[in-house]
């Protein structure tokens, strides 16, 4: 028979003890090192950030070079040659069209995608799925495919060659108003308009006071993107327009299409970042103050309903 | 100022056709509001009525078919005595608090109480002093320049009573305004209600599911289930009065005890409960609040000199109180709240009065 041997107080205070773990031991998260996932983060949003900024140093560098032989690391003359043989091109009015039509799309594909959005999202449209998918065919359709057989229509209807660039650019336009304007709408609460209602606000001026107030940020930005639309759009302009309009992009294509026209298409595809990004940071300006709370509905999803 | 509401025979429906496919997953729509069956109710200018009911009653769509939000799909709405029908919701003057303040987010906490005088065409300069007065109604007169951001829940729903308040509605239609908010802050706003009562009265229709709120701020209420309206009546007699035991149930109501009436007394397994004069003879079922019973302990030997006499099943929590279930003869439970004190014990024999003035008979 075995027994265990009396254990003395002494060696009762020997024995380790297992202690709890205090959030600032060795060994906790809280003290783990943070270093190695840091140094991730900031490697690859610097590689991120040079993927997208590399592509503009050749750009940058080319536009102001009269003469760039090959083996030379930079230009080897310096000057305004690029821009200078651009604007004999024609670039100048080229670039008025190109922001005459962008805007022209924009003001209209902006409201009529809104008014589509705000349609879909209160549910006064049948087959809301069909209609959706519908609006967005035209982001999955080949523009050449479609516009190849759009052309012979617009032809035979006698529909002038500006009306039609127009009308099918607001079409390939209105995916992206549609769907900018749906995420918005989503998150609208249509109450806001029923208090300004009871508040004894007429049709006109719950829209005007309310309505658009709210949706304003999301409106630049589909105004935005169709801006864009119109910006960089070459096949619609090319086949539709009939070489009648000349855009920016039509000129910059047929002189990239030459010998020795570097520097001037550098020149004109930097004239072509300019105008979105002045756009871009106007919408940005506008509206300081909504950024995360675009629409206040959002914030308080939680409360009991 | 202050105009009365009525509604005869109000009745809406919601086809499927209309209100079908909306949803899209997000929570902020208007849900589909409940249908009404035959709504008749008068609300006279300057008083204060609650309508009471569970959610998905209908007592929602009440309020929004009286600020010509809804249409009715029958029956006539009369404010003032003149019939509504065709009148845009903007052109009734009756405002609206939903239980979101719903503050415009792009408007200053003053530009918000000024908006029904903007859009009634005053210039900016005369609608905020307009609108001053009524945030200093509401107790936040130094508000005025914050956004509506600065603002803390109760504070919200303050500016959004002063901005339906500025429009001078000729009613106040209030939807669950202080469901959202916590206890403390509701009896604020309860008090305020009294205020706004006091220096403007205007003719209120508050929402409410909560009884509680509805007999703290309401002269009268009308309990309304699957859009039928039960019954409209002073809180008083709701509590004591019910037509039905349905508005008893809704009231709070524990007890239900079925029995018939034989000449002015209730009789059941209970024994016999006199009850108030004209109460026609007939099966009934008696109700009474626990509230309204008087327990007394009481053992074999001394029997009580009134009452009815009972086993004590169960003791329990309720709130503040004991709430004590006592058993007569076969089964029958009646629930009585305890006064303060711990007399009253399990398995003992309580003596319970049923006060005439607090026992109702309803049908079955």
């Amino acid at each position: 028979m075995t027994s265990r041997a009396p254990v003395s107080p002494a060696e009762m205070l020997a024995r380790p003890v297992t202690r709890i773990r205090l959030p600032g031991d060795p060994g906790s998260t809280l003290t783990r090192s943070r270093a190695p996932g840091r140094i991730v983060r900031i490697l690859s949003s610097v590689l991120v950030a040079g993927w997208f900024l590399l592509p503009f140093v050749p750009l940058g560098l080319w536009a102001f070079a009269n003469d760039w032989s090959f083996p030379d690391v930079l230009p080897g003359e310096w000057g305004f040659e690029g821009a200078g043989s651009a604007i004999r091109q024609g670039a100048l009015p080229a670039l008025g069209n190109s922001l005459g039509l962008s805007l022209v799309v924009a003001a209209i594909a902006t409201p009529v995608g809104a008014m589509a959005a705000r349609a879909l999202t209160f549910g006064s449209v049948p087959w809301p799925r069909a209609v959706g998918l519908a609006l967005l065919a035209p982001i999955a359709l080949p523009p050449f495919a479609a516009v190849m057989g759009l052309n012979v229509i617009l032809l035979r209807a006698y529909i002038p060659p500006a009306a039609g660039l127009v009308l099918v650019l607001v079409v390939m336009a209105l995916p992206y108003t549609t769907s900018t304007m749906r995420v918005a709408y989503a998150a609208h609460d249509l109450r806001y308009e029923e208090e300004a209602r009871t508040l004894g606000a007429s049709r006109w001026n719950v829209l005007w006071r309310v309505h658009l107030p709210l949706v304003a940020p999301a409106l630049s930005r589909a105004a935005f993107l169709a801006f864009l639309v119109g910006w960089s759009d070459y096949v619609v302009t090319l086949i539709v327009g009939g070489g009648e309009i000349v855009t920016l992009p039509l000129v910059t294509a047929s002189m990239a299409a030459g010998i020795g026209n570097d520097a001037a298409v550098a020149a004109l595809s930097l004239s072509a970042i300019v105008p979105p990004l002045v756009l871009l940071a106007l919408a940005g300006s506008a509206w300081p103050r909504r950024g995360q709370t675009t629409n206040p509905a959002l914030r308080s999803r939680g409360e009991q309903e | 100022m202050s105009a009365s509401v009525s509604l005869e025979d109000v009745t809406k429906s919601f086809g499927s056709a209309s209100h079908g496919p909306a949803s899209h997953g997000s929570a902020s729509h208007v849900p589909a509001p409940a249908a009404l069956a035959g709504v008749t109710l008068d609300v006279a200018a300057g008083s204060c009525t609650a309508i009471l009911g569970p959610s998905g009653s209908g007592k929602s769509t009440i309020i929004r078919v009286i600020a010509g939000l809804e249409e009715v799909s029958g029956g006539i709405v009369r404010v003032d005595g003149v019939d509504v029908a065709g009148i845009a919701s903007e052109q009734r003057g009756i405002g609206m608090v939903f239980q979101r303040p719903l503050l415009f987010p792009h408007l200053s906490v003053l530009d918000n109480v000024a908006f029904s005088q903007r859009v009634g065409g005053a210039s900016r300069a005369d609608s905020r002093r307009h609108a001053q007065h009524y945030l200093d109604l509401v107790h936040l007169g130094g508000f005025g320049t914050r956004s509506v951001r600065e603002l803390s829940g109760g504070q919200e729903q303050r500016v959004a009573i002063a901005r339906a308040l500025a429009a001078a509605p000729r009613v106040l239609l209030l939807d669950e305004p202080f469901s959202a908010l916590d206890p403390a802050l509701r009896e604020d706003m309860h008090q305020l209600l009294d205020d706004v009562r006091a220096a403007l009265s205007p003719t209120i229709i508050l929402v409410t599911h909560d009884r509680d709120e509805a007999s703290a701020v309401a002269d009268r209420i009308a309990v309304i289930q699957n859009g039928e309206l039960l019954q409209h009546d002073t809180v008083d007699h709701l509590y004591n009065r019910p037509v039905s035991t349905r508005v008893s149930r809704l009231m709070g109501g524990l007890n239900e005890i079925v029995g018939r009436v034989q000449g002015g007394t209730h009789v059941s397994p209970l024994g016999h409960v006199p009850v108030s004069p004209g109460t026609p003879d007939g099966p009934g079922v008696l109700v009474i609040r626990h509230e309204a019973i008087e327990v007394s302990p009481c053992t074999e030997a001394e029997p009580p000199t009134s009452g009815v006499v009972g086993h004590v099943s169960r003791v329990r929590r309720f709130g503040p109180r004991r709430m004590v279930s006592v058993t007569f003869g076969d089964g029958v439970e009646v629930q009585a709240a305890l006064p303060p004190g711990d007399a009253v014990q399990d398995g003992g024999r309580v003596a319970l009065t049923l006060p005439p003035e607090a026992v109702s008979v309803v049908p079955r």
